[in-house]
């Protein structure tokens, strides 16, 4: 099942240095774009259907084309690389493995929409591959790929990495630009859309590494090509990250369209010690979970997910078996959201900590049904309410815990009522 | 998170390193705004002195020139900046899903019970400290912790045991 | 005047300004969207999400009213049951780490939080678990308290130090409910304005330690005033009350709306000026330094006047202009002397380019309008001659050392007429106590040329002659004082027609050949 577009090198020894990459084909696409007019570059993406990797799977052409022409200002490339969602570990082994991978796109998406500063925002926890990317960013400069000639053209193009801090919604696009300006990781309002008036006011686009890591693939062969792999409105292929209870955790890339269950009990070697499956979370923890009964027919690609009533997200599969407690589960996940919400909008600053300390509540066993329906009216109340989609992030999932798992709550809430009655 | 806005003062003043001061001035050129420099000059402190104390918070305020108060607001928003000195050991746990689905606890506990060291608190001789984390992106090999910055990766206790043993 | 367009709201046709966010259009309109971040002079940030309004075939359907332009045949909903569930439940989340501890908040009765718990919530709380718990009177310098409990983190407070004032001593530091707002430690507010963000404070987060338990709001009295502290004449509202078998007094200057001349804002300095208008007052007269009724006073003035040949006026650059006319026309018919010499009010390099000024008087252009001698020159000669000084509130100490000013007036007889007592008040021959600028009738004019009229404020248990009144009993008659002001509309192109009453809110701002005019 597995393909190998993104992944072609990382199996490669040293693949991260430029010897290896270039050998194996790394900046081969560069004489061919600088032959290629920008829009042109633009339109076989396009062409191509590849869809923003960082969760939302907006096409990223189309994206492009939002950029306004001749406003007189520097575009800007940001290069989201915070990917912070829990369970979402895919872009990490493009820095890791293939960082001159990423470069090239990079080199590709700014020449396309005429970027000459490029920064990549990278999560501040990526300690040793900030290093590694580091180091590949300055061979690219040294071999001149980067820099006042790009490979030789007249072509300036400068990259920086910019490291994050510990802020899991500084992933959120335009979080991101106000830390790279140096401030809090609080989202704007949108409109203006970064596209428009992104980092330092300019006209900005925000891609994720694996959006842009997939270029290099697009521009060598062709956008049909790409469009072999996938389905129709889905094409191309992810790196998937399954963790939680399978045999084989880890990173896969597989093409889009396939199989949930298929590719669980296949790929990642079913749920672990014989045990049975409870739930499926399909795409970081921010995605509804799904029940085994749900999942049986459900395909890895945006629009199987969305008529699953829930996303395909980052592509962060996480397998929970029979013996999670979802209460727990649930107090783990608000846990995370209430500790990164940035603090900014009421409902979410005030509301993640109010559903914290109930499901705690419930968890001590002094929690009522009132609390638990409470937990699940906050859910409604605060989502969609705020500036980000930082508190949909968790009140949907919760909100799917707490109406498929519902018994579970009801448990704790009666041993409750059991030890109240015995005092 | 807790409250992170009582800063330390060390009631010395701070300044970069030579080697830091040099860092700063090629990062600088690389931003429209000197403002751009705050996360980037808190790093170069907590990589220069291990965490950030009031005075290189005023420092970095000063050197960008910009409001002490925008890099306070930094500092405390970024979970990642020590506003304390930490142990010569910083040890992260992440806490989040997948690491928690594959037995964060166990380890956290082994710390708390053989150490006496929970999250948030720095052991008696300084060695460690310990801190449950968010998500450090390392699900498929989780539970993951990580010392100092290094990653180590498919956790448990016995490997735990004799990785603390090398810590010295 | 901005082009007019129509939206609707719930289906009403309005008609709006265009080039206004929907809060400030609709708001001229009579409709209330609630709202703690949004302030017009600070910006939208949208951070409190109380604005939130659905657009009828919208995209999106739900926008927060503070960002969004109103536009010609926008159909805003404000009254739909989903737009009323979303301001109660922002309201519930305001208030859920909020103390509550209304009773002995000095925002009381002024409050957002409690009007729109009236308004939006109204229900009884849902928290059942331990609120989350923050720092209290916190010390932010130049007379600010903060209580970051009762903080909405709208932060109105961070981004006034950072756009107006432009100083940032303030910033909301940690995320989650963990925000706050605070100062960095050693660097407490410092500029001139800081008391504003007490005004700006939609909660009672930040309070000012002038007026912290001082008295509840809803006993105090809002009347229009204007700033006498420097030439600017910011609008201010005079917050006054009389306690039971006290006087009138006045607890605050709060800034009043005037884009015309401060805009929303006042300095700290003319803010606190109110407490020269209780404190420092001239009540009784005196005559040879002792102790008389004012009626005595004035008869002794009258014989003073008998006794003298030559007589000087001098006037103060923060009178009104009726006053100043009244002193203008008494010393045309009394062949005096009239001065406005004022140098020491002036203190240069004191102005910030913003609303603080120089000039430390409040009507210095309506002397000039006047045409009345402000030269040093022409005050010290005529005081070499003069008999007589009769002083008209001038503070005289400002402009000379004391031990210059005794040289001067040497041999001179002085009246004076003072709102406050002083060292001139005290050697003076005759000492007559007048009413201030917060207890009478008047106009000024300020740097700008902006003529502003403002009310009487604050009625004293046993009020003092108005300095018109004084110089009209200086003739043993009483002060015309509408009179006054009808003989102003006569003189100043921009007056006809006007009376105090027509004046505009906003003042009238005069042609730059109007005191050429007058003077004439």
């Amino acid at each position: 099942m597995e393909v190998k577009i993104l992944s072609a090198r990382f199996h490669l020894k040293n693949s991260n240095t430029l010897k290896v990459a270039k050998k194996h084909g790394a900046y081969k696409t560069l004489d061919k774009l600088f032959a290629t007019a920008p829009e042109d570059v633009i339109d076989e993406v396009k062409r191509s259907g590849l869809r923003g990797r960082g969760g939302a799977g907006f096409p990223a052409g189309v994206k492009w084309g939002f950029l306004p022409k001749n406003t007189g200002k520097p575009v800007y490339l940001a290069v989201n690389s915070d990917e912070s969602e829990p369970a979402t570990f895919k872009d990490r082994y493009i820095l890791v493995k293939d960082p001159h991978l990423l470069i090239e796109g990079i080199i590709i998406c700014a020449y396309a929409i005429g970027c000459h500063d490029t920064y990549i925002y990278i999560r501040g926890e990526y300690t040793t591959q900030v290093k590694v990317l580091q180091a590949a960013i300055d061979e690219a400069y040294a071999a001149g790929y980067l820099g006042e000639k790009v490979a030789g053209q007249d072509y300036r193009l400068d990259v920086t990495v910019h490291r994050g801090a510990g802020a899991y919604v500084c992933g959120e696009e335009t979080a991101l630009l106000e830390s790279i300006e140096g401030k809090k990781g609080q989202p704007r309002s949108k409109p203006p859309f970064p596209a428009v008036a992104g980092l330092y006011g300019c006209p900005t686009i925000i891609n994720n590494v694996q959006t842009i890591a997939s270029l290099p693939f697009i521009l060598d062969k062709g956008a049909d090509a790409y469009k072999a792999y996938g389905t129709e409105k889905s094409p191309g292929t992810h790196l998937f990250g399954i963790s939680g209870h399978v045999e084989k955790p880890g990173m896969y890339e597989l093409p889009l369209g396939l199989p949930l269950l298929e590719v669980i009990n296949t790929v990642a070697g079913g749920v672990w010690k014989g045990r049975k499956l409870k739930g499926i979370i399909p795409g970081g923890s921010s995605t509804p979970v799904l029940l085994p009964e749900e999942a049986a027919d459900a395909t890895l690609d945006y629009e199987s997910m969305a008529a699953h009533k829930t996303m395909f997200g980052s592509g962060g599969i996480v397998v929970l078996d029979e013996t999670v407690d979802i209460v727990q589960l649930v107090k783990n996940l608000i846990d995370f959201y209430h500790h990164e919400s940035c603090g900014q909008c009421t409902p979410c600053r005030e509301g993640l900590g109010w559903m914290l300390k109930i499901i705690k509540k419930i968890l001590r066993r002094e929690g009522t049904m009132d609390d638990v329906l409470l937990l699940r009216e906050l859910c409604d109340n605060i989502e969609m309410k705020t500036v980000c989609v930082l508190s949909a992030a968790c009140t949907m999932p919760v909100r799917s815990y707490l109406d498929k798992f519902r018994h579970e709550f009801e448990a704790y809430v009666a041993d409750a009522a059991t030890a109240q009655a015995c005092q | 998170m807790s409250d992170r806005s009582h800063l330390i003062a060390t009631g010395k003043p701070f300044q970069f390193d030579a080697e830091r001061d040099a860092m700063f001035e090629r990062l600088v050129v690389r931003y429209p705004t000197r403002e751009s420099m705050i996360l980037p000059s808190l790093w170069l402190v907590q990589e220069q002195e291990g965490w950030v104390s009031q005075e290189a918070i005023a420092y970095i305020a000063d050197r960008i020139g910009t409001f002490a108060s925008k890099v306070f607001e930094a500092a405390t928003f970024y979970t990642m900046y020590h506003l304390r000195p930490m142990g010569r050991y910083h040890i992260c746990i992440c806490r989040t899903l997948s690491c928690w689905l594959r037995g964060k606890q166990e380890i956290v506990d082994y710390l708390r019970g053989e150490l006496g060291l929970a999250p948030g608190e720095i052991s008696e001789d300084g060695r460690f400290s310990l801190e449950e984390v968010e998500c450090l992106g390392h699900c498929g090999t989780a539970p993951v912790v990580q010392i100092n910055g290094e990653f180590y990766e498919n956790m448990d206790v016995d490997k735990l045991k004799s990785l603390l043993a090398t810590l010295v | 005047m901005a082009d007019k367009i129509t939206l609707f709201v719930n289906g009403v046709e309005v008609e709006v300004e265009s080039g206004k966010n929907l809060i400030d259009a609709v708001a001229a309109a009579g409709i209330e969207i609630p709202h703690l971040c949004y302030h017009p002079a600070l910006g939208a940030d949208g951070n409190c999400r109380m604005c939130l309004v659905g657009i009828e075939d919208g995209r999106p359907p739900l926008v927060p009213a503070c960002k969004t332009p109103a536009q010609a045949g926008m159909k805003v909903l404000l009254d739909a049951a989903h737009i009323k569930k979303i301001q109660h439940d922002v309201m519930e989340f305001e208030l859920i780490n909020h103390p509550i501890d209304c009773p002995i908040c000095d925002q009381a009765g002024e409050c957002k939080l409690q009007d729109y718990y009236m308004t939006y919530h109204g229900q009884p709380s849902r928290m059942t678990v331990p609120q989350v718990q923050k720092s209290k009177k916190l010390d932010f310098g130049c007379g600010v308290v903060h209580d970051q409990e009762r903080c909405v983190t709208c932060g109105r407070c961070v981004r006034f130090c950072r756009q107006i004032t432009k100083t940032g001593e303030l910033g909301i530091v940690n995320r989650s409910d963990q925000a706050r707002v605070t100062i960095f430690p050693g660097r407490p507010l410092n500029n001139r304005y800081a008391l504003n963000v007490v005004d700006l404070c939609p909660v009672g987060a930040m309070t000012s330690r002038d007026f912290r338990f001082q008295q509840r709001v809803w006993f105090l009295k809002k009347s229009p005033g204007i700033c006498h502290g420097c030439s600017k004449g910011c609008n201010i509202v005079i917050d006054h009350h009389r306690e039971k078998y006290a006087d009138d007094r006045i607890y605050r200057f709060r800034p009043r709306l005037n884009l015309q001349v401060n805009g929303y804002f006042i300095c700290d300095e003319g803010r606190l000026s109110y407490r020269r208008e209780n404190e420092g007052r001239l009540t009784v007269a005196r005559i040879g330094g002792q102790p008389a009724a004012v009626a005595d006073a004035l008869a002794a003035c009258r014989d003073e006047l008998q006794r003298a040949q030559k007589v000087v006026v001098l006037l103060s650059p923060s009178c009104s202009l009726e006053q100043m006319l009244a002193a203008r026309e008494w010393a045309a018919r009394h062949g005096a002397i009239l001065s406005g010499f004022s140098d020491g009010y002036l203190k240069p390099g004191d102005g910030d380019g913003y609303l603080i000024q120089d000039d430390k008087s409040a009507n210095r252009a309506g002397l000039l309008l006047l045409g009345i001698d402000c030269r040093r020159e022409t005050f010290l000669a005529a005081l070499a001659e003069a008999q007589l000084l009769i002083n008209c509130d001038n503070e005289l100490e400002r402009s000379f050392p004391l031990e210059e000013l005794q040289q001067l007036l040497m041999g001179i007889r002085t009246i004076l007429a003072t709102s406050h007592d002083s060292p001139c008040a005290a050697t003076a021959d005759i000492a007559v106590p007048v009413a201030s600028f917060s207890e009478y009738d008047g106009a000024v004019v300020n740097c700008d040329g902006i003529l502003q009229c403002f009310r009487k404020a604050v009625g004293k248990n046993e009020p003092l002659p108005d300095m018109a009144d004084f110089i009209a009993a200086l003739d043993g008659t009483a002060a015309d004082r509408a009179g006054l002001f009808t003989a102003l509309a006569a003189l100043i192109p921009a007056l006809a027609g006007q009376s105090a009453d027509t004046v505009p809110a906003q003042g009238l701002k005069l042609n730059e050949n109007e005191a050429a005019h007058v003077s004439a």
